[in-house]
């Protein structure tokens, strides 16, 4: 099943000058994206699309393209623990303990774990792809409507966990982020929903305007309250680099994020979102001190940010083997593709060799390119932190105006970040998590679709959840994850009393 | 603080005015071809085609901007609340939202009144495709299947689209239920169809072709009067005697009303310089998607016939999606 030959060749072709040069470009475009809120892989390659015709050669055209996506992997954790902005959906999880890492002077240690992390995962991941892409595509197949309900329920039930110390507020915060995404025009049917008369809320309200909203403007409004002493940004900042210490604590975290996002990332749709979601609360079940979670735990950090890696390698399995694309990004190179005159798909590995093997040596060369790039540049970004928050905060602001109003070339997009701005201000004052309410929002579309195609598949029978293999696991999974925090739950407070 | 506040104060106010400046001497901007469907899909591709040869006719970069979910419909309100200055082009122009569902519910807009048809580029037909390992090998052998086994259910791009209207035509006239699963667009429906989860579906053939190729999916049937020429292999309903005839999904570009008569046709007379284009057809031919142009007086009279006509289907077999 292994090609070493072709492998070889892919090498052969990645290491030519020409696609050299691209896999470095695309990489280096690729982490500037990731870092830069608002502007996506998806829209980057987009753009770059009638550049990438010009090039002649297939390959070249999509290494720079794949360089970009998982390039963007890389960058997406940088304002995430910096700035407490995440720059995609994948890493809204690394704000958790990323940010509070930042905030102890440990940005560095948290930005240098981020990138080995993602280093490690990254190259997990093409070695996965490399050996066994068949027949995991297979396994992806088995995903339907019903498996998708059950997951996302899973998915739902960890991002309220991950809330921290109160579970009830975690699932206020999920149904306002389920509320928000319901917004618009109904996806199915194309009924609208929730708009108030208003048109422009007709189309449904983008992740990042929400996302920048809660997190970046509701963070300056809460640093205004702040005296300067009290600021993140005036704390000594310790060590630049991670220390041994801190790689020994997230080694495991790591190989876990890998593993876990190899497996979640085969999954069309919202694999990577998922895959950090799982790896985080797998880390906090499987730590031995759950209560740093929330606090600055380095492998809250390690984990999700190496899973978010590995589910972009592995995407590129469903389109590269079935010609089945799970996300923004891999639909446009799906298209690139299909321009070339390539088609995606089982006859790719056979009649494209040289453009299969090309692009998954490219993806190994890309991966190093990467570390090399990012580590020295952890140092540059923690320095960025002591920069006065009187000239920060204009500038996150220009940052998040200017990101936001990007996607959609929309003016009301800037005031809906802003009035979410002014909600995430308050629901900090009160003590509510933000991440709940963004995961959800993401989640929560893909459930609706989802629930109700699988319920017109088996005319209107619940049945169907229990009786398919996958999604009976997975809703079993999430029933006893309910009983168990419960059962916990009983125990210390039973314990509490006694003692 | 207050120092900060001041700067914030500014700096939003600054960019808030910045957005809303207008323009000079038309194209001086990127042009954005919205496509209200997902990436990927057949209409998608279409649009990435005519983007790839763009540079060539304008002097300013063709933007493809997905809009997707919503039946198609947000993509269109976007159209239509845009500035009617030419640079935002509304890509699918003729698909099913557009000739089939106004006659079904009221839109957000008005088909006649808010758009300004620029050119037809492609027509793509619906073709009945089923998992290769399903009991069932032709259309007969499928009939007698899906009426030993009612209800059944099937995918199709979006609710009450082409596809959709086709499928539960044809359901009609060979007589057995059916129960249509729509989804976000035609890359969303093929997903299921691959994975087996739904006994078969309508797609048009560019988006299959890969499927068919690979043997994971096989067509049975084309919802056109004669054999489409990128699938000359599969039979036409007619052949199996069911008359089950319908425009497909046309792909056509519009703008919102009130745009200038010259950017009209300034972008009428570049389209036809892409329609005629060698690399462009060449293209076309690899996707498996047929050229079919038609400027803006012939597409518009073709447009209402082919609207009647659905008009006139929905009503006399008493076909509604809700």
């Amino acid at each position: 099943m292994f090609d070493f030959a072709g492998l070889l060749q892919g090498f052969q072709i990645a290491l030519s000058p020409v696609n050299l040069l691209w896999c470095l470009i695309g990489s280096i475009l690729g982490t500037a994206v990731g870092v830069l809120p608002g502007l996506g892989p998806a829209a980057t390659i987009a753009l770059l699309l009638p550049v990438s015709m010009k090039m002649g050669s297939p390959v070249t055209a999509i290494i720079l393209m794949s360089g970009i996506f998982y390039g963007a992997m890389y960058g997406g954790s940088t304002t995430s623990i910096l700035l407490n902005l995440p720059g995609e959906a994948a890493s809204v999880v690394t704000c958790i303990d990323g940010h509070q890492m930042a905030r102890k002077g440990r940005a560095g240690a948290a930005l240098g774990v981020a990138a080995i992390g993602s280093f490690i995962a990254g190259t997990v991941g093409v070695i996965g792809l490399t050996m066994m892409a068949p027949p995991l595509a297979e396994f992806a197949l088995k995903f339907g409507p019903p498996e998708y309900v059950a997951l996302t329920v899973l998915g739902l039930l960890l991002a309220t966990y991950l809330a921290g110390a109160s579970p009830l507020r975690g699932l206020t915060m999920a149904i306002m982020g389920l509320i928000l995404g319901s917004v618009g025009l109904d996806p199915l049917s194309g009924a609208v929903r929730f708009d108030f008369g208003v048109p422009d809320l007709q189309s449904n309200i983008d992740f990042v305007t929400i996302a920048m909203g809660l997190f970046g403007v509701g963070e300056i409004l809460i640093s205004l309250e702040q005296s300067e002493a009290a600021s993140i940004l005036t704390t000594k900042i310790k060590n630049v680099f991670p220390t041994m210490a801190d790689l020994a604590k997230s080694g495991w975290a790591m190989i876990r994020g890998s593993i876990i996002g190899f497996v979640v990332g085969i999954l069309p749709g919202g694999g990577a979102v998922l895959s950090s979601l799982i790896s985080y609360a797998v880390e906090k079940k499987v730590s031995k001190h759950p209560e740093e979670f929330g606090q600055g735990a380095i492998e809250g950090v390690a984990g999700p940010e190496a899973a978010n890696n590995s589910a972009a390698s592995s995407s590129f399995i469903p389109l590269l083997t079935l010609g089945i694309p799970g996300n923004a990004s891999t639909a446009m190179i799906f298209a690139a593709l299909l321009i070339h005159g390539i088609t995606p798909g089982p006859f790719l590995l056979k009649e494209h060799a040289p453009v299969f093997w090309g692009v998954v040596a490219s993806m190994y060369i890309g991966n190093v390119a990467l570390l090399v790039l990012n580590l020295p540049l952890v140092g540059i970004w923690a320095q960025l932190l002591k920069v006065p928050y009187a000239f920060m905060a204009p500038m996150i602001m220009v940052l998040t105006l200017v990101g936001v109003y990007s996607v959609n070339n929309s003016v009301f997009d800037i005031w809906v970040m802003l009035v979410m701005g002014v909600f995430g201000y308050l629901a900090r004052k009160l003590k509510f998590d933000l991440g709940p309410l963004l995961l959800a929002f993401v989640l929560g579309p893909i459930m609706e679709r989802s629930l109700r195609q699988a319920l017109l598949m088996s005319h209107g029978s619940f049945g169907i959840f229990f009786t398919r293999p996958i999604s009976g696991v997975l809703l079993a999974v999430a029933v006893l994850f309910v009983l168990g925090n419960l059962v916990t739950a009983l125990r210390a407070k039973r314990e509490a009393a006694a003692a | 603080m207050k120092k900060a506040m001041w700067c914030l104060a500014l700096v939003t106010v600054a960019v808030v005015g910045f957005a809303a400046t207008s323009m000079a001497a038309y194209p001086d901007k990127p042009i954005q071809l919205i496509v209200p469907y997902s990436a990927g899909g057949s209409t998608d591709v279409l649009a990435r085609a005519i983007g790839q040869v763009a540079p060539r006719f304008f002097p300013q970069p063709v933007v493809v901007v997905n809009k997707a979910g919503g039946g198609g419909i947000p993509g269109r309100v976007d159209v239509v609340k845009a500035r009617p200055d030419g640079y935002t082009l509304l890509f699918g122009w003729g698909s099913g939202e557009d000739l089939v569902v106004p006659h079904q519910r009221s839109l957000p807009y008005d088909i006649f009144k808010d758009f300004e048809t620029v050119c037809r580029i492609s027509v793509h037909s619906i073709v009945l495709a089923a998992p290769t390992n399903a009991p069932y090998k032709t259309l007969p052998e499928l009939v007698k299947w899906a009426k030993a086994n009612e209800p059944v259910t099937a995918t199709v791009s979006t609710k009450g689209g082409s596809v959709d209207i086709t499928l539960l035509l044809f359901a009609k006239a060979a007589g057995f239920k059916l129960t249509t699963v729509p989804g976000s667009g035609g890359a969303d429906a093929i997903t299921k169809l691959v994975g087996g989860h739904v006994p078969f579906g309508g797609q048009h053939p560019s988006e299959v072709l890969p499927h068919f190729k690979a043997e994971r999916l096989k067509g049975l049937a084309v919802a056109f009067d004669k054999r489409d020429p990128s699938v000359p292999d599969i039979p036409t309903f007619k052949e199996f005697g069911y008359d089950v005839v319908t425009a497909g999904s046309v792909k056509g570009v519009a703008v919102p009303k009130g745009t200038p008569k010259e950017i009209t046709a300034y972008l009428e007379k570049q389209f036809k310089a892409i329609a005629d284009d060698a690399e462009f057809q060449k293209i076309m031919k690899d996707l498996g998607q047929p050229v079919l142009y038609q400027n803006a007086a012939e597409y518009t009279t073709w447009f209402k016939a082919a609207y009647d006509q659905y008009g006139q289907l929905i009503k006399t077999l008493g076909i509604e999606t809700k």
